[in-house]
Formats: structure tokens, sequence, C-alpha cells
């Protein structure tokens, strides 16, 4: 094989004590794809941060075409054809495509020049995008393509993306994957981290899997022989469930049916219409649907945080309206809340007095019933943190030390707590690793035995392998509900997300 | 009842200079992503230098520098501790002003009651004799016909230049203008700095040109109303004139109905209603739902580390 585009050697990196990276060496090659794998917390971003001149490496080299380079800014990496789309997309919202253009180009192209140049990239690699458009008004999949062109516009030949198909719906997949496959044979080098190994396995030239801050393998993909049990036993470190076991439960009693439920989100900027829909104790019934179509506002409104406009919410057993529902008592309702650091937790309160949060009734005493039981607060905090196997050194660890998947568990665990006759979770695995996820989708089966499950979610994978019953939802409307063991319907699923109805 | 109004008119561009000005400079600061409260603090400073500079030396060219240098020296210290080491902006700019207002009164003690250097107005050829609107806008003093090109000024920069882009990029995402390959802390400073200039610009409008002298509370809260008019201005500069002259015109209204001993309004109402506007303003800006395009930068006060 020819001299290697990118030579990482002995990279290490630190963040206080913590080593984020610890001697790795590594070569990308030119028109190949190369799959940085590894588990959240494993160190991929931070690697490839370094490499992209955003941090500083405390130790190692990285040599460009067999020259070595020192990067101390992102501007510096970029100029020498090393970029990368972050997870978190670098554009900013309330400008337009080519003004985002124009800001990352500097002085390299002028503003006549740069619409000819926008469209002539974008052509080339099959990236259609509207110059003219607000960021804020584009879809994921658009502003993804914004940022490729980007990084093409300024000649990059090293293009990493960490975690691209995360914000992805199944159809935007396709079409990037498409545009990875030009780019690989426009010579271009191609970094790709993810801990989806279906991904890996369709894509992937060559494989890197990285685990505690160190790649521990990293090899030309041979898709025959590599499984995707294998690379989750590499990653993980051990055998993982991939398939989840469901056993079949009678669906019970309808814990709760919406009638012509609609309202708007907080900023009442996106709405949902005539939602129609039940959830019966011992099913897990999803809503799927991208970002932004209605879904937030429509939970917020059945966790009674917002006020819906109109419509009828029957809980068990009993009826209310759309404006008696957001005062309603809620005690048997749990609600496991898409932001997790912000709606699901106080950060800077220790994990029993969050844990004792949502039932702080429990924890009164004294004659007047103001005072608060710190010591059985304290010690359920330490039963859960066993129970659930949190990693923390104590229940008076603060919230906010925690790991995402962890501060999940802690969250998943109380509201599981207090036995509620409906569960909500909302996006409850969104950026936690494969363990994690394992760990939560348990709970949630374990948890539809006595409850009856709202999962809302954009990812296909969970619903597919957890929920009995599917709701379709795309721009404020439920479009469909299709029966999770319908086989020949669920194929639909995909289509129904991006709004295609016949 | 024309001569009132042109009256009224008159002063009231006299007396919106200073907050025009200082409004502009601190738009520019804000577009940047840096609040700094400390405007008033600057404008008394700059008041100070400007008298003191044209006290010395007579020359008025020398004074209305002094001025403006003065405000973005003290600027340069909120640069220091909000970009360098990464301090709350809010208590910085506090600081600031509490300075700038120590600062002015300890030096200038023995300033006061001294006579200076004195800006006067003068009429602009031809555009001075349109009747009525001549005599508002035209006879006034060369920081009114500054401000009347700086706002204009800023608003292109901002908004059609390459630099004006920079800046607004960082004020909106930082973390997206740094991948982008803009240095933020060098952009964020000047944007402090210029506000800096802008606000020193303006305090020594008021010791040279509209009440000429050195008085401590010569500012009178001026610097307050300019960071209202930022929001009421919704961060265009060239709204800014606008909300500068609702400020004059209520404050000409303040001498109209002492002088004429009409009291149809009193004069403590007539002083809330500028921070009044501004809370409706507010309001209304923060519940349209085209809120994206005309409030605040969304950087607005967060600093900006890039291993964080």
């Amino acid at each position: 094989m020819t001299t290697p585009v990118i030579s990482l050697s002995g990279i290490s990196k630190y963040f206080g004590t913590l080593a984020a990276n610890r001697d790795i060496h590594l070569n990308v090659h030119g028109g190949r794809i190369h799959a940085l794998l590894g588990e959240n917390g494993a160190g991929k971003s931070t690697l490839m941060s370094v490499l992209a001149g955003r941090y500083q490496p405390d130790d190692g080299s990285i040599a460009l075409h067999g020259r070595e380079m020192r990067f101390t800014s992102p501007a510096q990496a970029l100029e020498s054809g090393i970029g990368m789309v972050y997870q978190r997309f670098m554009l900013i919202e309330s400008m337009t495509v080519t003004e985002n253009l124009l800001l990352a180009a500097q002085k390299k192209i002028g503003g006549s020049n740069c619409r000819r140049l926008i469209s002539e990239t974008a052509e080339q690699y099959g990236l259609a995008i509207d110059p003219d458009k607000y960021v804020y008004e584009l879809s994921m999949g658009e502003r993804q393509r914004v940022e490729i062109v980007k990084l093409l516009l300024l000649d990059a030949d090293v293009l990493i993306f960490d975690e691209p198909t995360a914000v992805l719906t199944p159809v935007e997949i396709d079409a990037f994957f498409t545009v990875l496959k030009k780019l690989r044979s426009a010579d271009k080098a191609i970094i790709f981290i993810t801990h989806k190994l279906e991904e890996v396995l369709e894509l992937a030239d060559d494989i890197s899997i990285m685990r505690k801050g160190r790649v521990i393998i990293s090899t030309e993909a041979d898709r025959k022989q590599i499984s995707k049990r294998q690379l989750a036993r590499l990653m993980v470190g051990r055998d993982v469930v991939l398939r989840v076991n469901k056993e079949e439960i009678p669906p019970g009693e309808t814990v709760l049916r919406l009638r012509n439920f609609s309202g708007a989100d907080v900023h009442g900027t996106t709405r949902f219409e005539n939602i129609d829909f039940e959830v019966r104790r011992g099913e897990i019934f999803a809503i799927i649907g991208v970002a932004g179509n209605g879904q937030s506002g429509l939970v917020s409104a059945i966790a009674g945080l917002t006020r819906a406009d109109s419509g009828e919410v029957s809980f068990a057993g009993s009826t209310f309206n759309a404006r008696e529902w957001a005062k309603a008592p809620k005690d048997d309702m749990a609600y496991v809340p898409e932001d997790r650091y912000h709606t699901g937790c106080v950060g800077s309160m220790s994990i029993a007095e969050n844990f004792a949060l949502t039932q702080i009734g429990k924890y009164r005493k004294g004659a007047t019933k103001l005072a608060l039981d710190w010591q059985k607060m304290s010690e359920d905090g330490t039963r859960a943190v066993e129970e659930f196997k949190i990693k923390a050194q104590s229940a008076q660890d603060t919230a906010q030390s925690l790991s995402g998947g962890n501060l999940q568990k802690v969250i998943l665990s109380r509201e599981l707590s207090r036995n509620p006759k409906l569960f909500i979770a909302e996006q409850p695995t969104q950026g936690l690793d494969i363990s994690a996820t394992e760990e939560i989708w348990q709970a949630l089966l374990k948890c539809r035995e006595r409850a009856g499950v709202l999962l809302v979610t954009g990812d296909l994978k969970e619903v597919l392998s957890l929920s009995d019953r599917i709701g379709v939802i795309f721009n404020g409307r439920l479009l469909d509900i299709i029966d999770a063991t319908d086989s020949d319907q669920i194929g639909r699923v995909g289509l129904l997300m991006a709004g295609v109805t016949s | 009842m024309m001569e009132d109004i042109v009256f009224i008119g008159q002063i009231a561009i006299k007396s919106s200079v200073a907050v025009l000005l200082a409004t502009i400079g601190e738009i520019i600061t804000e577009r940047g992503g840096v609040l700094n409260l400390g405007v008033e603090g600057m404008m008394i400073v700059g008041a100070l230098a400007g008298f003191a500079a044209g006290f010395a030396t007579g020359n008025p060219y020398l004074a209305i520098a002094a001025g403006a240098m003065a405000g973005g020296a003290l600027s340069l210290i909120h640069a220091f501790f909000t970009i360098k080491l990464r301090s709350n902006q809010v208590l910085c700019g506090l600081a600031l002003t509490i300075l700038g207002l120590g600062l002015a009164n300890f030096l200038g003690r023995p300033l006061i009651g001294e006579a200076g250097v004195r800006i006067r107005a003068f009429a602009v050829p031809y555009l001075s004799e349109i009747p009525y609107l001549g005599e508002i806008f035209f006879q006034q003093s060369p920081y009114a016909y500054g401000a009347y090109i700086l706002g204009p000024l800023a608003w292109y920069v901002m908004f059609k230049t390459r630099a004006g882009l920079v800046l607004r990029a960082v004020g909106e995402d930082a973390a997206a203008a740094d991948a982008a390959g803009v240095n933020v802390a060098a952009t964020r400073t000047i944007a402090i700095w210029v506000g800096g200039l802008f606000s020193g610009l303006a305090g020594s409008y008021l010791s040279l040109s509209y009440t000429p002298g050195w008085k401590e509370t010569m500012t009178g809260g001026q610097g307050w109303i300019a960071i209202a008019m930022v929001i009421f201005c919704t961060w265009n500069p060239l709204r800014a004139f606008w909300g500068a002259l609702l400020f004059g015109g209520l404050t000409a209204l303040q001498f109209f109905f002492q002088a004429t001993s009409i009291d149809i309004i009193p004069a403590y109402v007539l002083k809330m209603l500028p921070y009044l506007l501004t809370i409706g303003v507010l309001v209304l800006v923060t519940s349209s739902g085209k809120r994206r395009r005309s409030a605040s930068p969304a950087d607005l006060g967060v600093p900006f580390s890039r291993e964080s």
C-alpha cells in the first residue's frame, strides 16, 4: 500500500488526570473509508479533535503525507486539508448557507465566485443545497451536506465525520452513504466515527476499534470474515446481546387514551394536530419521527409540562379535557425526558437528592411534615446505585459528574421505583453506547410487565427491537399506527418518517 | 406651535447624541457576543479625558480623540477579564462602571468648575436651510453629524462586509466560527474595544459639546439607557437612531414642560418611559415568530473556550 495520508504515532491526550487517548498509532489512506469504532467515552471524538486541530495532543506526532505537522487551531488543520464534520454541526443557524460558506472560506473566495463554486461542488458530489436558505430552515441531512460542501470548498482531502448518521432519517442515511462513496472514488481519505456496527460492515475499507482510550485493533475490513458479533465483542470487551428477547404479553386495560389532541411545543413554533392513540398495560407503544415533527410538544403536553389547546385525555380511568389535564394529578405517570441533563435532573445535586425529587412526599417527616428524612433519602439512593450498577463512588456524587448512560440509569430507576401505570420514555438511549442501551432496553421491557410504556424516539432500530405498536409522526400528524408483528407493513415505517404515505 | 415643535426637535437631537453613539458601540460589542455593562463607566471616563485634554491643550481634535481613547482603554480591561480569564461578563461590566465612575470622580476633582474647550454647533450649508427639518437636524454639534454617519456605517460594515460577517458569526455561535477558522478571541477583543471607543466618544460629547465643563454626575445614567436601547433597537445600528431619538424626545419634552410650566405628564413618568418601552419591545420581539432573525446574538454573554 502507498504512504498513508495521515499517520498518527504515539498520540496521548489527557483531561486533568483522565487519559482520553493513550499512545495511539493509526494510519489513514486516501481513497478509503476508515471506520473508527468504539463505545462512548472510548476516546474517538477526542482523537479526531486532536487530528483536526481543535485539541492539542500532550504527546505524540501527526504526519501528513509523511511530513510531520503541528496544528494549533482548526483553521491550520483545514489549511493542510484536514476537515471535520462535528456531531454538533458547526453552522451558524441565523445565517444563510452562502454566508456560512463564505465565513469558512475566509479570503479564498469572493462573494460572486462563491455561488458558482458552491453549485459546482454540490453537483459534483450530489450534494444539492439551496445557497439562499437560512441554516435553521434546513433539515439535519441538508445541514450535513452544507458541512461537507464547506470542507470540499476548502480542498480538504481528509474528511472526518463524527457519528454522521445519528441525526439522519433512514432515507437521508442512504443518500449520505452515496455521497461518501463518491468522495472515496475522488481519492479522499474518509474517517468515520461510529458505534453502529451495520454501517461499519456496509461501508468501511479499514476498521480501527477503540476501547478505554486505546486503539485495540486496526485492520482491513474483510466483510466475509468479520461478523457484527465479533466487532461488538471487541468494542465492548464482552459478549453483548444485540437482539432483545421479548416475551409475549397479552395487553391489559387501556392506561392512556388521546382523542383529537392538538397543541404546540414550548416555543409555540412546532405543532401537533388531532393525535389519537391509546397505550395499554403490557405493551410498548412507540411514537417514531425525525426530530422537530411535533413529538416533543406532544410528549410535554402528555406529561403535563405544557398545556395542549384542545382534545381529550383519558388516564387510568378518568377523562379530562386538554385544559384540565395540565393540572390533573399525575402520580401514576413516570416520565424520562429527552434532555436528561436539564429536565431530567438537577446537575449540581447529589444522586440521592435527585432520586428523591419526583417522590419527595415519601421523605417528609416530623409533625408538621416540613422536615425531610435525609437518612432515608441517602439509603434509598445508595440502594439504587447498587441495584442498577450505576458507576459512581457513592450516592452523594453530583448528578452532573455521571456519564450520560449512568445518569440515564439514575433517572430511569427513579421513575421505575414510583410504580407508575404509564411510563413515558423520550429518546431514552440517544447518545448512549451499546452496553448502556442494552440495559435501558431491558429495563423498559421489564417495565412493560406492570405498566403501559410510551416510547418516543427517532431511532428506528430501537423501535423495531422494543415496540408492540408503532405510530409514525410527521409534520405534527400521526400518519399511521403499525403493528410491529405485521412484517408486510413494518418496512413502511422508514418511508412514513420521511412523509411518504403512498 | 411650529416653533415649539422645532424647539423640541432640536433639543431632542441634542439630547440623543451621546446615547446614540454609546448604543452603536454597545451594539458592535454585543454583536460579537460580549455583554459590556460598563458603558456608563466608559462614558464618564471619556467625558473626563476629553475635557482634561481640551483643558490642557486647547485643541478640540485632541480632546475628542482623548475621550474616545480613554473609553477604549477602559474597555480593554473588560476584554482582558472576559476573554483571557473568561470571567462573568455581567459582574465584570458592573465592576467597570463602578471603577469608571470612581476613577473619574477622583481624578476629575481639580477640574470642577474650570472652563475648557467648547465644541459649538454649526449649521451645515444648504441642508440647514431646509424648512423645519434643516433647523432640527443640521444646526447641531459636529458630534451629531458624526453620529448620523457612524450609524449607517456600522450597519454597512456589520451586514455587508466580511468583517461584519465574522463579527456576527462570533456572536451567534463562537464554536462554529472557530471551526470555520475565525480567531474568536481577537474578534471579540476588537469588538469590545470599538464599543469602548464609541462610549468614550459619547462621554466626550457631554463634556465638550452638550454641557461643556466637567461634573462627575454628567452622564446621569445615559450609559444604562444605551444598554436598554441596544435591546430596544434589536441589535440593529440603523434602528439605534430611532431608539436614541425616542430618549432624546422624552428628555426634550421634560425641558419643554419645565420651560412652559405646562405639566401634562409628570417628569418622572417621562424618565421612566425609555425603560418601559424597552421592556415592551423586548416582549414583542421575543414573542414574535421571526425570533431568530431579530433577537439577541445567540452566544451573547457566553465565554468561549475550545477545549470544553
